[in-house]
């Protein structure tokens, strides 16, 4: 047990604080908003992890089987969300192991995917392009950019995909996003900027 | 350039929009960027990639569907349990 026994409060967590007790009494419209905000994207970071869409389905209805089991228990050592994707990961990590797949969240070796775009004294041969396209509105106009940011995404390595969906995506706190994955956040830092250089390569391919 | 080519300015980029560089180091990269088309055109490519993956992660149209899943089968152990 926690020995601050829920008596003080973190500032900012206090939202989360009010959603658990609705939870614990079982308010239905509670759990429903608390799906919608983080359903698509536990299913997301499962399917990097168990490499299947159904059975990241199964191992995400799982998790939300076990938040509400074990609501109760809930303690402010992290927010909501930190300790939601906490017991998906494990559930995601131990489905795979079951099945043989090794997942490893390194950020791996050196990242060459712009090595050519420079010359050898590090300047841009090209000069990258301006996505004057790429306007708020047509962003809203069109669903094809966002497929196209999603479905990059979906081909990133278990690792990337999980830090660019929870620290990119839902917006967890960078120890939550170390804590949850069992990395350092030097290691976070490069995996989220690799994942955006992928998807910004996506997006540019899109423009040209 | 004294400061830092547009490799390392790019190798920073990630940093540099979420706001987690050291001040010095921040200014170093705006001052390159000031004199770079390529870079300032880079960084902005990264802070429209950055607005699109938040854009591309907000809900689902399965989540209903899940929704009544999880719900069902919480309703189904509840009456084993019971
Ligand atoms: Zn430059």
């Amino acid at each position: 047990m926690d020995p601050r026994g829920g008596c003080t409060r973190v500032p900012g967590i206090g939202s989360d604080w009010e959603q658990v007790r609705a939870l614990i009494a079982g308010d239905r419209a509670a759990f429903a908003q608390l799906f919608r905000q983080h359903n698509a994207a536990m299913v997301r970071v499962a399917t990097g992890i168990t490499g299947s869409r159904a059975v990241a389905e199964e191992v995400t209805q799982d998790a939300w089987v076990a938040v509400l089991k074990h609501i109760a228990g809930f303690e402010e050592r992290s927010s909501l969300a930190g300790w939601i994707f906490t017991i998906l990961v494990n559930r995601a990590r131990s489905r795979a192991r079951v099945e043989g797949r090794s997942v490893s969240f390194d950020a791996g070796g050196e990242d060459n995917s712009l090595a050519a775009a420079f010359d050898g004294r590090g300047h841009w041969k090209d000069t990258p392009a301006l996505w004057e396209e790429i306007t708020p509105d047509r962003i809203v106009a069109g669903r094809r950019m966002l497929d196209v940011v999603t479905a990059a995404i979906e081909a990133l390595p278990p690792g990337q995909r999980a830090v660019m969906v929870l620290r990119g995506q839902q917006g967890l706190e960078a120890e939550e996003v170390c804590a949850i994955l069992g990395i350092n956040e030097g290691n976070m830092r490069v995996m989220l900027h690799r994942a955006r250089l992928a998807v910004r390569a996506a997006i540019d391919r899109l423009e040209r | 350039m004294l400061g830092l080519n547009c490799k390392q300015v790019v190798a920073r980029s990630s940093a540099l929009i979420d706001g987690e560089l050291p001040f010095w180091e921040a200014l170093q990269l705006r001052l390159h960027m000031a004199v770079c088309k390529g870079c300032t055109a880079f960084v902005h490519q990264m802070r429209v990639t950055r607005s699109l993956t938040l854009a591309a992660g907000q809900g689902s149209p399965d989540d209903d569907a899940a929704l009544a899943a999880v719900l069902a089968r919480l309703a189904s152990e509840g009456r084993d349990a019971g």
